[in-house]
């Protein structure tokens, strides 16, 4: 039996990460309705940065984090501001091809700069296990799941009590009654997008620690936070860290009772399951999908 | 009447095809490259994709083993002298992009091609030389299915994937004291991976090992915790994974995660690659790997010296460690070369009986292909990490140090 | 008055253009060397693909993120026919295709009741979830080692058809494509689709059977795809559940199509030209930066053109005004 409960408490561990991974990317698809393709990169180039900074100037990955978020907020402010809010009123699926040219663009520029070898942030204490009776508690992924929760909560904080966050929700809702209230709606998307890749930077740097990444990995997370986003409901905080939660646990149960090989097959069945049934997602709101747009 | 616009527009874009494609036609195709005293050598490479990392290493094999031609003249061709020039390509790691480099070069008349990286690309590859009458040497597809289709053009200078992982267990038994008793086996769920984790099965069976499950994750997992999950129950002595890097730094660091404790991990692929040691740190000591090449590895040839001489030339080249990659893709190189100067000609046909006959030492090993086109006779290393550094412990009378067991770094 | 086309010639001038560009395709292989049409043989491959997707995703506005399942099981199909069962290509091609669009109707009838991104993702997931099941069943499929089809000796069905069989074979499927587009376009057929792309509800209350038009679309696109993986397969000998399944395929066809202009018959196939042509120039010519350079080029691609390229020069033409940097101004927040 601890072999069950080990996987789930692992499982659990594991989805509050996969959930930071992924709630950038909901905000920026339930907000502006942009699909970011290039989300994923964002999240190794995280990794990358938080891994520089702690081979170069020794800073330990958590704290690293912050100095990434900042740098990573910036880049997002910019590439919203001078690329994606160039397209954002086209045809819907434009912005996906400008984020698929900003992935491969992204990729290879990691794969040049910092070669396609495989990294990792290795810390003294990160592989390091809590051990609870039998319970083996991997230091590394408890500190991130902790992380994972506290910032999403803060996020959900930020959105719902801040001037900044509520021009953000007011926008997503509509546009151009936003606008008529005085809210400067590119700079309120440019600030979005860069909270979004802040949060997938410091969600890779916290990868790098418990995991190995390289260039290619950014296909992965991209595809796993469009699943998680979607299974929480798009633009729901909360939501995300549900989806990803409820990710890591059927990976953990699949995989514990299921050949190895199945726990993928099992993710998406479940996806498609809950979007039939529950097509906003687990947590979702129906007023994302019925947005007005000017 | 007014000729329409579209209609005008679609004149023109099918004449401006078949216009382009007349141009080419007059460009391409030839041996112009022989005439000027250059041997083309086709060489499609994964320089982006999931497989870039082991397709850089590859590609700088092929780079020291054009230098080190060039530096002694080029490449004897009867009574002539031709430099080597070895031409690249990027094939995305996807084994479809491969074939198709394989039929461009045949276009630009190169039929000598030395092989992409992996056993998906070269199986794919393989097919397309036997079609085009070309001549392929492989340098890193180990998967014995590729020489089970009756191929006849194509020549695998590296040992079968049976033994990747058997070499470990033959190591451990003949090497560990006290000798463990139980193995469990790890693999990823590609051809080449499960290959080997049945060589592995079948030479711990036969060497008195109990091997008390087999599981399987998807290949390239990083994530293998459900796996562990299951064996830790069954707490086996020795944990033997047939992977490659991401799944095989996984293991270790996962195990460590999990609690579980083995007297030893053996891996595959991973190990001996230079990022092994540096994803890990201090976990990755006492792992045991298997590896095509060390450097200690006896033999030499007038090319690239001693296994030791190339190391220090990759070292001081490329400014790492030489891993097997390095040393495989070499060594295919200079089998093309040695095969050419044998066979005094650069014609297809001439070349591949050439490879089909040849028997000679190199830093690599000896370089000779059975029936199948496989070099079968020869062994691989099994190494150990101690401090950091890759230890080569078998076969005895190559080993640079003894193994360290139990294994597992505290 | 400046002469005009007689009414008849206008309905059927793209006809004859279409009809010239195939005889056209037909004879450029004669000029063309074993790897060239190779290569070309994977345009054409491409431009069947562009417009299948551009069936559901352009007309009918559902945007299929994974269509890619249809092409991993048409090959699949088609390879486990021909290993297991001996069957001969020919045979085993239109099975698969109609395999697939069974496969399009089943998994439409629940999923196309969902909308935007919704669809968009459960169909992705779809994908997915079917490339794992089929690795999973190795028996059939061989699983995660691949599966080859028989080429060699006596248990080949069909003799392979080399570079220049499959260069006919992708020309053909891509004009049958082509053909489909251009009937669906011109009939109520494509009228009900655009109304759905533009207004559901209205649509439906003018007494179109939406969920029927929907699933109908989608098997079609379906049976488009499969027919083109099954080729592929036979093609590639030795297929692997991640490239036959690859996300990368689908994200591919939906860039060929909106780049070209999506809803339109020309534009899926310029866009698959275009981009194929640019792709392959670049990694031959430029081999370390190759995928750098094209991300660039979508991008730039992108905010200049945002509707396509047919529809740009449609309404340039309608507005007499072609500059480019109007064009953003027009599309930008």
């Amino acid at each position: 039996m601890s072999g069950f409960f080990q996987a789930t408490i692992y499982g659990l561990l594991q989805g509050g990460l996969l959930a930071l991974v992924a709630v950038g990317f909901s905000l920026v698809w339930g907000v502006m309705n942009v699909v970011n393709l290039s989300h994923g990169a964002f999240v190794v180039l995280g990794a990358y940065l938080g891994w520089q900074l702690h081979s170069s100037l020794g800073l330990d990955p958590f704290l690293g984090m912050i100095l990434v978020a900042a740098v990573l907020f910036c880049l997002g402010y910019a590439v919203q501001r001078l690329l994606i809010n160039l397209v954002v009123n086209g045809p819907i699926f434009i912005t996906l091809l400008l984020t698929f040219g900003l992935e491969l663009l992204l990729v290879q520029g990691m794969n040049i700069v910092f070669t396609a070898n495989y990294q990792s942030i290795t810390t003294s204490y990160a592989g390091n296990a809590v051990i609870v009776g039998d319970i083996q508690l991997p230091l590394g992924r408890l500190l991130a799941f902790a992380l994972a929760v506290v910032i999403t909560v803060a996020l959900v904080r930020v959105m719902s009590r801040t001037r900044v966050g509520m021009s953000i929700m007011a926008t997503g809702m509509d546009r151009g009654a936003a606008r008529l209230m005085g809210i400067r709606a590119r700079h309120v998307y440019a600030v979005t997008f860069g909270l979004a890749t802040a949060l997938a930077g410091m969600a890779g740097t916290m990868v790098g620690v418990v995991d190995t990444f390289n260039p290619a990995a950014a296909g992965r997370f991209t595809l796993l936070s469009f699943v998680i986003a979607v299974l929480g409901g798009l633009g729901n905080m909360y939501g995300a860290l549900v989806g990803g939660m409820l990710m890591g646990l059927v990976q953990a149960w699949g995989g514990y009772f299921l050949p190895g090989t199945w726990v993928n097959a099992l993710a998406f069945l479940l996806l498609v399951v809950v979007l039939i049934f529950r097509p906003s997602g687990l947590v979702g709101k129906a007023f994302y999908s019925a947005r007005l747009e000017v | 009447m007014k000729t329409p616009r579209y209609l005008a527009t679609a004149s023109v874009v099918t004449l401006a095809l078949s216009l382009s494609a007349c141009g080419s036609k007059g460009d391409a195709g030839g041996d112009a490259g022989a005439a000027a005293g250059v041997l083309n050598l086709g060489a499609s490479v994964s320089l982006t994709g999931k497989l870039a990392r082991e397709g850089t290493l590859t590609q700088e094999g092929y780079q020291l083993c054009q230098d080190k031609v060039n530096a002694k003249g080029g490449v004897k061709v009867g009574d002539k002298t031709l430099k080597l020039d070895i031409k690249y390509q990027d094939d995305t790691s996807k084994p479809d992009t491969a074939a198709q480099l394989v039929d461009q070069f045949n276009d630009q008349g190169i039929k000598l091609i030395l092989g992409s990286y992996g056993s998906a690309n070269t199986e794919a590859q393989a097919a397309v030389i036997e079609r085009n009458n070309q001549v392929m040497v492989d340098s890193s597809g180990a998967d014995n299915n590729i020489f089970a289709k009756g191929y006849k053009r194509t020549f695998g200078v590296l040992s079968p994937a049976t033994e990747y992982a058997a070499s470990i267990v033959k190591a451990i038994a003949e090497l560990a004291t006290p000798k463990p008793t139980s193995v469990v086996v790890l693999s990823a769920d590609d051809g080449f991976s499960k290959r080997a984790a049945d060589g592995a099965v079948k030479a711990a069976k036969d060497l008195g090992f109990t091997v008390l499950e087999t599981q399987y994750f998807p290949n390239g997992a990083t994530d293998v915790s459900s796996a562990l999950n299951k064996i830790k129950g069954s707490n086996p002595q020795v944990i033997i994974g047939s992977v490659h890097l991401a799944e095989g730094v996984a293991i270790v660091k996962q195990s460590k995660e999990l609690g579980i404790k083995p007297q030893g991990f053996g891996e595959t692929v991973a190990p001996p690659t230079p990022d092994f040691v540096t994803t890990l740190g201090a976990d990755a000591n006492g792992v045991l790997g298997s590896s095509q090449w060390t450097k200690s590895a006896s033999g030499k040839d007038d090319y690239f010296g001693t296994a030791m001489q190339y190391e220090a030339d990759i070292q001081a080249k490329f400014k790492h460690e030489a891993g097997y990659h390095n040393a495989e893709a070499s060594a295919a190189c200079l089998a093309f070369v040695l095969a050419i100067q044998k066979a005094g000609s650069t014609e297809a046909d001439k070349v591949r009986d050439a490879l089909a006959a040849l028997d000679a030492p190199s830093f690599f090993a000896q370089l000779k292909f059975d029936a199948t086109g496989q070099n079968s006779t020869k062994p691989m290393s099994v190494i150990q990490i101690q401090n950091g550094k890759m230890v080569t412990v078998w076969p005895k009378d190559s080993a640079e140090g003894k193994l360290i067991w139990p294994g597992l770094a505290s | 008055m400046a002469p005009t086309l007689s009414p008849a010639w206008r309905q059927r001038w793209p006809w004859a253009a279409g009809i010239l560009a195939v005889a056209a395709a037909f004879g450029l292989q004669t000029q063309l060397y074993s790897g060239q049409v190779r290569t070309v043989g994977t345009i054409f491959m491409f431009v069947a693909l562009a417009l299948s997707w551009n069936l559901i995703g352009g007309y009918t506005g559902y945007a299929s993120f994974g269509q890619v399942v249809f092409f991993g099981l048409g090959g699949y199909v088609t390879a486990a026919l021909m290993t297991h069962a001996h069957w001969s290509f020919w045979l085993a091609l239109p099975v698969s295709g109609l395999l697939a669009a069974g496969y399009g109707a089943l998994i439409g009838i629940p999923l196309l009741r969902l909308r935007g991104h919704y669809f968009a993702v459960a169909t992705l997931g779809v994908a997915e979830g079917t490339r794992e099941i089929v690795t999973n069943l190795p028996d059939l499929t061989g699983g995660g080692g691949g599966i080859t089809l028989p080429t060699v000796g006596a248990a080949a069905s069909t003799k392979y058809l080399g570079n220049d069989g499959f260069y006919l074979v992708f020309l053909v499927l891509a004009a049958l494509c082509l053909l489909v587009t251009a009937l669906v376009s011109r009939s109520k057929f494509g009228f009900a689709l655009r109304a759905i792309h533009q207004d559901e509800d209205a649509a439906a209350a003018v007494g179109i059977n939406t969920t029927r038009t929907k699933v109908l679309t989608f098997a079609l696109s379906g049976f488009l795809t499969g027919l083109v993986g099954a080729t592929y397969a036979f093609q590639q000998v030795t297929i692997y559940p991640e490239r036959l399944f690859d996300v990368e395929l689908t994200v591919l066809m939906v860039v060929m199509v909106v780049i070209g202009g999506s809803g339109t018959v020309l534009g899926p196939i310029l866009g698959a030209i275009g981009l194929q042509f640019l792709s392959e120039w670049l990694r031959q010519n430029y081999t370390t930066i190759h995928t750098l350079l094209l991300g660039a080029i979508i991008i730039a691609a992108v905010i200049l053109l945002p509707q396509g390229l047919v529809n740009y020069l449609r309404e340039a033409r309608r507005n007499g005004d072609y500059s480019l940097l109007a064009n953003v101004r027009r599309y930008r927040l």
